[in-house]
Parts: C-alpha cells; sequence; structure tokens
C-alpha cells in the first residue's frame, strides 16, 4: 500500500515536470501580454488603433495604416473595430478608459463624446501638435466639437451632416422643386402620393427610434423652428412654445400616416433601405446614404437628389446637424509621439482624400470638397460642402451623453402620443435639472 | 451521541468553508460595495464624488422612469413566465406523447434554447420588420408597427423570449415525466380514470416540484431581463419596454452615474431576492410534505 503510493508519487512528480514548464512557458507568455508591448526605443513599436467598421465596399483604413508603417519604420499599427453602434462604442470607452492602462493608443471618437472625454481627462493634450493652418483647413464646426476648455483634443477625421433626399424623378413629374419648408413637404407628400395612387409608397422617411438619432432628428425640428435644445445658460428649451411646435410636427407626421407609423422604431438603416427599395418620396439621413443608393443595383439609382432640411414657420432657414468621427490620443498612451503622428497622418489631406474617394466619407478638410478628381466620382460633393457649412452641431457639453439619455424616451413618447410636447418639454427640463444638480 | 454532532458540523462547516468563502468574496462583497455605492452621489467622468445618503432612494419614490420601468419588469415577468410554464408543460406532454422524431423534436428544441439572446433578438427583428417581416406576412400582409408602437412591442417582446426559454420549461418537464412509471397509469385506467382526470390527479400532482423549479428560474431569469429589450427596442418606444436592468444599465453604463445608478440596482438585487426567498420557502414546504 505505501509502496503503491509513493510510486504513484514519483510517478506523479515525474509527469509533473514537463507540465511545470509548460506552466511557466504559459505563465511568462501571459505577463508578457499583460504587460504589453515592449517599451519605446528597442525594437518597433505597435500602436493599436481602435476605430468603427468603415461601410462600405472597401475598407481603406487597412492600406493606409501599410502606407503609414512604411512612411515610419518602427512603428507597427493594429487595428481593432469597435462595436456597431455608437452607445455601445461609447459604453466601451468608459470602461475602457476610466481604469488607467491603456488597450489602445488612438482612437476614433463621436464627435459629442470629445467634452466628455476631455473633462474626464482621457485624453492626450493635441493643442501643440497641430499647427493653426493646418486646423484651419477643417470645417469650423468641426474644430469646435474638438475644443474643450480652449485646448485641441482631437483631430476632425469624417465628416457628417444631416440632408434631405428626395426622389427627384417624382418631383420632376409633378413639377415641383425640393420643399423649403416643412408646410411644402407636407403638401407634396399629399400631391404626390394622391397622383401615384400607390399604397406602398410612403411620404417622409427619418429615425424615430428610442436613441440618439432621435435626438438628433429634434434637433433638427428645433433649429427648423428658430429655436433650440440648450442656450449659453445651459437652459434646455429655452424657448418653450418654439420646441412644442416642432415637436408637435413631428408627432403629426406619424399620427397623420404623412410618415409611416414604423418610424417610431426606424434608425437610419431602416429608412435607407425603405427609400432605397422607392417605397418613400423623401428621406432625412448622412451623406453615406448617397453612395449606397447610386450602387448599379439600387432600385433608385439615379432617381434620387439632396437638398438641405427644409425649415418651420418661425425659422430663417432648416440645418442638418453636423456628426462625424474625430481621431484622439489615449492619455496613458506608452507612445505619445507615434500616436500623435499617427493621429496626423490619418488627418491629413492626402489620407482623407483617400477615404474620400474609396467609399465617400467625407473629408473634414474643406479643400477637398473643390477636388476636381474627387469631385468627378463624386458630383455631390458641392452640394454637400455647401450642407455642411451651413450645419450646426450638436450641443457641446461634456453633459451631452445624460442630456440625451434623458431626452430619448421622452421625446420617443411625443412621437406615440403617450405624453404631449408641452409636457416632455416640462418634465425634461425638471429632469435634467435634477440630473445636473451637482454639475454647474 | 452530542458530542459527535458537535464534530460532524464542525467537519461539515469546514468542508463547506471553501465554497462559502468563495460566494462571499464573489457575492457578498460585490452586493456590499454596491449598497455602499447607492448612498453616494458618483459621477467619475465629471470628479463628482460625495455622500448623499438616502437621496437616491428618495429621489426613486418620484421618478416616472423608475416607477415604469418597474411595471414593465413586472408586466414582463408575469406574462413570459406564465405562458412559457403552460407552453412548456404542453410541449412536454406532446413530447411524451409523440412516437417517432423524439430526438429531432429534441433537438430543435435545444436549438432555440441554446442560441444567445442577442442572436435570437438579431432574428425577431427581421422576423418584426414592418414591410418585410415574416409575422406581418403570415398575419395577411398586415402592416403591424411590432417595434414602434406602445402597445405592441411588449408583447413583441414577450413572445421572443417565449420562444427563447419555453424549451427550458418543456425539457424539464419532459426529464421528469419520463420518471413517472407507466404502472401508475395502467393502475389509473384499471380504475376508470380518464385521460384528462390523469393529467390533473397523476402528472401535474407529480410535476408540482419541477414546475416550481422551472418557475423560480423563469421568474428569477425574466425579472432581470435585458438583452431582448436592449437590442431590439432599446427600451423604446417611450420607454414601454425598458426594464429596470436596462434602466440601471443606461445610468451606469452609458451616463455613468455610478451612485444612482447601484441604487436601481439594489432595488433589482433586493426584488430578486425576495422573489427567490417566497419561491424557496415553498419549495422547502413541498419537500417537507414528500
Amino acid at each position: 500500500m505505501l509502496f503503491d503510493c509513493t510510486t504513484e508519487l514519483r510517478v506523479g512528480a515525474r509527469r509533473a515536470a514537463p507540465c511545470l514548464i509548460v506552466v511557466a512557458l504559459v505563465a511568462g507568455a501571459l505577463l508578457a501580454a499583460a504587460c504589453g508591448r515592449p517599451p519605446a526605443g528597442s525594437g518597433p513599436i505597435t500602436l493599436v488603433f481602435k476605430h468603427a467598421k468603415i461601410l462600405g465596399p472597401t475598407d481603406p483604413v487597412g492600406d493606409l495604416l501599410r502606407k503609414f508603417e512604411a512612411l515610419h519604420p518602427g512603428i507597427r499599427v493594429k487595428s481593432e473595430s469597435l462595436p456597431w453602434t455608437t452607445d455601445e462604442q461609447h459604453q466601451y470607452y468608459v470602461v475602457n478608459m476610466e481604469g488607467g492602462t491603456p488597450a489602445f493608443d488612438v482612437l476614433m471618437l463621436d464627435v459629442i463624446w470629445v467634452p466628455e472625454f476631455a473633462r474626464a481627462g482621457w485624453l492626450l493634450d493635441l493643442t501643440d501638435s497641430e499647427p493653426p493652418a493646418e486646423l484651419a483647413a477643417h470645417f469650423p464646426s468641426a474644430v469646435d466639437a474638438a475644443t474643450f476648455g480652449g485646448r485641441l483634443w482631437a483631430l476632425p477625421w469624417i465628416m457628417n451632416v444631416g440632408l434631405l433626399y428626395y426622389r427627384a424623378d417624382l418631383l420632376d413629374k409633378y413639377g415641383l422643386r425640393p420643399p423649403e419648408t416643412y408646410d411644402d413637404l407636407v403638401g407634396q407628400v399629399r400631391l404626390i402620393r394622391a397622383g401615384e395612387r400607390d399604397a406602398r409608397l410612403d411620404g417622409f422617411l427619418w429615425q424615430g427610434k428610442q436613441y440618439e438619432g432621435l435626438v438628433v432628428n429634434a434637433l433638427e425640428a428645433l433649429w427648423a423652428n428658430g429655436t433650440r435644445l440648450l442656450d449659453e445658460d445651459g437652459r434646455l428649451f429655452p424657448d418653450p412654445a418654439r420646441a412644442e411646435e416642432a415637436l408637435a410636427f413631428l408627432r403629426m407626421l406619424v399620427a397623420t400616416g404623412l410618415s409611416p407609423p414604423w418610424v417610431t422604431a426606424a434608425d437610419e438603416e431602416l429608412t435607407r433601405r425603405a427609400f432605397g427599395n422607392g417605397r418613400a418620396v423623401f428621406l432625412r439621413n448622412w451623406p453615406y446614404a448617397m453612395d449606397l443608393l447610386q450602387q448599379p443595383d439600387s432600385p433608385v439609382r439615379g432617381r434620387v437628389g439632396i437638398a438641405p432640411l427644409p425649415r418651420h414657420a418661425h425659422g430663417a432657414r432648416g440645418a442638418g446637424s453636423t456628426g462625424g468621427a474625430h481621431l484622439g490620443v489615449h492619455r496613458h498612451t506608452r507612445h505619445p509621439e507615434a500616436a500623435a503622428a499617427l493621429v496626423r497622418f490619418l488627418t491629413s489631406e492626402e489620407a482623407q482624400r483617400v477615404m474620400a474617394g474609396g467609399v465617400a466619407l467625407n473629408p473634414t478638410r474643406m479643400a477637398l470638397y473643390h477636388d476636381p478628381a474627387l469631385r468627378s466620382g463624386h458630383p455631390n460633393l458641392p452640394e454637400i460642402y455647401r450642407l455642411t457649412l451651413a450645419g450646426r452641431p450638436r450641443p457641446v457639453t461634456p453633459y451631452y451623453l445624460m442630456l440625451s439619455s434623458t431626452l430619448q424616451p421622452e421625446l420617443s413618447a411625443v412621437l406615440v402620443g403617450i405624453k404631449s410636447p408641452r409636457e416632455v418639454v416640462r418634465q425634461s427640463r425638471a429632469r435634467m435639472a435634477h440630473m445636473l444638480r451637482d454639475l454647474r | 451521541m452530542k458530542p459527535g454532532r458537535h464534530g460532524d458540523r464542525r467537519t461539515a462547516l469546514l468542508f463547506l468553508s471553501p465554497a462559502l468563502i468563495v460566494l462571499a468574496v464573489v457575492t457578498v462583497y460585490p452586493a456590499i460595495w454596491l449598497f455602499w455605492l447607492s448612498l453616494q452621489q458618483r459621477i467619475p467622468v465629471f470628479g463628482i464624488a460625495r455622500f448623499a445618503g438616502l437621496d437616491h432612494y428618495q429621489f426613486l419614490t418620484v421618478d416616472a422612469r423608475f416607477w415604469n420601468a418597474a411595471g414593465v419588469t413586472v408586466a414582463f415577468t408575469a406574462a413570459s413566465v406564465s405562458i412559457e410554464l403552460v407552453l412548456g408543460l404542453f410541449a412536454a406532454l406532446a413530447l411524451r406523447a409523440q412516437c417517432n422524431g423524439r430526438r429531432l423534436a429534441l433537438s430543435l428544441l435545444l436549438l432555440a434554447w441554446a442560441l444567445p439572446a442577442v442572436v435570437t433578438a438579431k432574428l425577431f427583428e427581421w422576423l418584426y420588420h414592418p414591410n418585410a417581416g415574416l409575422v406581418n406576412f403570415v398575419l395577411g400582409g398586415r402592416q403591424l408597427n411590432w417595434l414602434g408602437d406602445p402597445g405592441l412591442a411588449l408583447p413583441g417582446l414577450i413572445l421572443a423570449d417565449v420562444w427563447r426559454t419555453m424549451p427550458f420549461v418543456a425539457l424539464l418537464c419532459y426529464a421528469r415525466l419520463l420518471g413517472i412509471p407507466a404502472e401508475v397509469y395502467e393502475a389509473a385506467q384499471v380504475d376508470g380514470a380518464g385521460r384528462f382526470a390523469m393529467l390533473t390527479r397523476i402528472t401535474l400532482p407529480l410535476l408540482r416540484r419541477v414546475l416550481l423549479i422551472a418557475l423560480l428560474f423563469r421568474t428569477l431569469d425574466a425579472l432581470r431581463a435585458f438583452d431582448l429589450m436592449f437590442v431590439l427596442t432599446a427600451g423604446g418606444p417611450a420607454g414601454t419596454t425598458e426594464t429596470l436592468t436596462v434602466y440601471a444599465y443606461r445610468t451606469l453604463f452609458q451616463t455613468m452615474q455610478l451612485g444612482f445608478g447601484s441604487a436601481i440596482s439594489v432595488v433589482v438585487f433586493l426584488l430578486v431576492m425576495a422573489t427567490a426567498w417566497l419561491y424557496l420557502r415553498a419549495l422547502g414546504r413541498e419537500e417537507a410534505r414528500a
């Protein structure tokens, strides 16, 4: 018995030896992985670039990164994808940047996050790494969105603006021009639908799902009526009467069928697909939709036009919300110079030209909109340039996410008729005041 | 006798101690920490950290969004769990009565159960598509606005949840049914019992315990429901599908209000604990009777 036991033990020990080596190797590898990349100076450094997947037939980012590596021997760039929706991306950053150790060096940011992240101290100050002349080449609204407390925290990369898509063939058929006011739009929808007698043809599509996109659509409605969401003193709905009018109009669109009932659950892609299948006269969306609508197999190819968003009675003009992406550097990156160099490279005119040419991601550099080579492939660029210049940013505040999260269910309640615009304006104000009680 | 018992007790505690320590570290400690957080106003992004006492709980009592979420959670739980139990029971009975293709039926049931909730949600997103969705097509080309109508969104989610978790109840019941000896039914038949009498007098009483266990698991799961509504409706329209966990998530992770979000989580925790306690007591009584 005893003998058996000892042999067992010895066999065990002999077997354990190789096991221990394996364990040590694995532990060593894990330790190396945990410690990250080798320190700067010794051999090539690796930057991790976190960004959203670029939609479209080709992804230009990979090629651009290889080019950057060729220009900077000794730097390798690893590209990692972010989750799909903007809410999940924000959560990813919040969870991963709150802790100290960076899992990435360069990050793509939705414009609305820059002030929040800057205030949280998560971003590297880029003020001194970009000459003022270079900055002036970007749309001023994009630079404003990256500026917080007088310092620059990110560089503009991709530009976006809300605009109105219309079915040029249908408008032509009835001798109409793109609508300048929402009253015009309503009249045109009624006229065209009466003439077409097609039960499957909807009027005006936009984004009414309870998410960030709904806030953008509501902001545009407020601007169209000559008011806004937040004034300089941080007051929400500074002009309640006009805000209520604008919100009531959105509800009216759903209630009267000028917009199909499902816009209350619609995001950009749902509306883009329906419009792309020829099932609506008007669509509010971003410029990316144009390229998809003009694909060779698109049923509406060559039959789509773009125009500024219309205005309401009290508004001087309609304005699309600007949006888009910026590139920032993680405050605790181990390679600040290399990371800043990558940001400068990706936001350079050369890189933005590649992005704009390939998948029509609109540049933040204004000169590119007049670039003859780009314009031959994307004839809408001058029009988009004008619309972007006229566009307005969402409120540039570190509390934007809290504001949006508070407003989303309230605005949704207006659209589905559960609350009146008046109730929503009043309750949102009270709620926001409570949320921000510690912040002023 | 007595000292021996003492010794037994000590040995039992010794053997239990690893499990108790692990439980303490991974559940009790975070729960206490959560409660401590809920007594503070903490928004790290803005550098806010102060003691707030019961402020958050006080606000919850008047917070319309919270009460709405609580109502949605309870309605979702009651509806989905009761439908799942009834359907699961019938599916199990049907499975037992089935002679051919039982294995196939079981695999199909398991498939629905094994799919990650997010995949199920994406699946239903297409099924509910207003124009191209199968559900509206089957309903005769109607244009029901499943996810955008405040009256339909929650039923739509309940349907998806029932589809996903009914198999769990069915499999539990089926396993128990296999354990009921055929002689019991034969004896009942000899005594002249009809099909209905056999169901209510033999099958259901013998299934009581397993049904109670299924009820316990499903209720606790449903009270914490998150993934389906998060993916399908994001809580909309108008918050009609926002459960307490979705509200807690939005507060905690989207706007980083750690204190307030923790207070909502504490309420969810207490709700789940109270429900579990009630069920466990019922189960205990059941054991005592058996």
